[in-house]
């Protein structure tokens, strides 16, 4: 019977919505997480000439055959769980097996993919995302990936107005025992007039877009859910993810040549889910910021009723748009 | 022979010991910090979603609550932000990468 296989955190909240969507439309789901490999998951796959991978994977509690995949959703599972009485070099050594064993006849399945883990991985990277938007007809802001204080300081002298700067990986980290993260910020003088601590790592900085409002531009298969967040306080204004209760939210319908962009975008880059970020400028100009190929779509689905997991839902089983 | 490209960019797990991997350690001075954590901040806490207690349910492949109501998922619409405590970093944040 044709599954849909599940990869994700139990503790994925919004992945549930997923899984009920599928499910109240009667389809069958098998839910794992890669945690649970090896001590709660069995993997017995098989190939040979005749046909492709075939086998189950098997956990206490219900088993699919490989064969029977017609769908994966992969969101951001956990590492493998080894035994606790392993060795570090021989939890090293499993845990490498183990990527490459399961990891690799689960990416392996031909069937429709939400989204395929190596498309994602790579469509992670900044650099990457600002190109391929730029070739797929969208707008890109001028933008600087550097080590070196003095290009930060030619950059900054030849954009005619604010600069930005945000980390180019993830913002969020531990330290001194307490979560911190970094937001976009607006660059002053000051903050320019000190630029140790360039020179040991790369940065980003960006010419500041004028913004009306952000758009949170949600992507799944062939269906574009486009939202206005309206942000209603300086520190959101800068970067909304900063003052979550600062947002009003609307539906818009993004312009002609930004949906031609974003499909381009996400066959290029071999996507079927991915959120991505505008600013629209007082005059209307829609400005591509970033995607994220794993972003969190549930609060805009609350806010703002755009069926976003059912969409997920209908793509895993080849509904069309 | 070892390969140069890591396999983890194939297939793309959190990395051990969690997703924000926890430390003591006190930032360092300005000539070995990233320069771009000067801009670092202590989120505010006041946003956090507080995630109701829950199990997960191996039958219907999702999480229940322990208590009468409407299922887990159904209470976090809101976005996590990252509180500051790291016993409980913001599993529903902006996704991996965010």
């Amino acid at each position: 019977m044709p599954t849909v296989l599940v990869i994700a955190a139990r503790d994925d909240w919004p992945t549930d919505r997923v899984v009920k969507a599928l499910t109240d439309g009667g389809a069958e789901v098998f839910r794992m997480d890669t945690a649970e490999f090896p001590q709660e998951l069995t993997l017995a796959g098989r190939i040979d000439a005749r046909q492709g991978w075939l086998g189950g994977l098997t956990t206490a509690h219900r088993a699919v055959d490989l064969a029977d995949v017609s769908a994966v959703y992969y969101r951001a599972p956990n590492p493998f769980s080894l035994p606790a009485t392993m060795s570090e070099p021989e939890r090293r050594f499993a845990a490498a097996q183990a990527r490459a064993g399961l990891g690799g006849v689960i990416t392996a399945l031909n069937c429709r993919w939400v989204n395929h883990p190596a498309a994602m991985s790579r469509a992670e990277y900044k650099p990457l995302q600002l190109t391929t938007a730029r070739d797929c007809g969208m707008t890109v802001p001028p933008t600087l990936i550097t080590n070196a204080p003095d290009a930060v300081r030619a950059f900054v002298g030849d954009i005619a107005g604010p600069v930005i700067c945000k980390p180019v990986a993830t913002p969020v980290f531990i330290e001194g025992d307490q979560l911190k993260t970094v937001y976009t910020h607006r660059l002053s003088e000051d903050d320019l007039s000190d630029l140790r601590g360039i020179e040991t790592t790369a940065h980003l900085f960006q010419a500041w877009v004028d913004k009306a409002y952000e758009v949170r531009l949600t992507v799944v298969g062939d269906r574009l859910f486009a939202a206005e967040i309206h942000a209603e306080s300086d520190a959101a204004h800068e970067d909304w993810r900063s003052d979550y209760a600062a947002h009003t939210y609307r539906t818009c319908t993004p312009p002609d040549y930004v949906a031609k962009g974003v499909r381009r975008y996400m066959d290029r880059l071999g996507l079927r889910f991915a959120a991505l970020d505008f600013i629209v400028s007082p005059g209307g100009e829609w400005t591509f910021l970033e995607a994220n190929p794993c972003g969190q779509w549930d609060w805009i689905e609350y806010a703002t009723g755009l069926r976003i997991s059912q969409a997920i839902a209908d793509e895993l089983q080849g509904v069309p748009a | 022979m070892t390969t140069i490209v890591h396999p983890r960019e194939a297939f793309p797990l959190a990395p051990e010991g969690g997703r924000i991997p926890h430390s003591s350690e006190a930032a360092t001075g300005p000539s070995s910090r990233p320069w771009v954590l000067r801009f670092a901040r202590i989120p505010d806490a006041a946003q956090a979603t507080v995630m109701p207690p829950a199990v997960y349910d191996n039958e219907l492949q999702m999480s229940r609550g322990l208590y009468d109501g409407p299922l887990p998922y159904m209470q976090t619409h809101n976005p996590t932000v990252p509180d500051g405590n790291v016993n409980n970093p913001p599993p529903l944040d902006e996704g991996a990468k965010d």
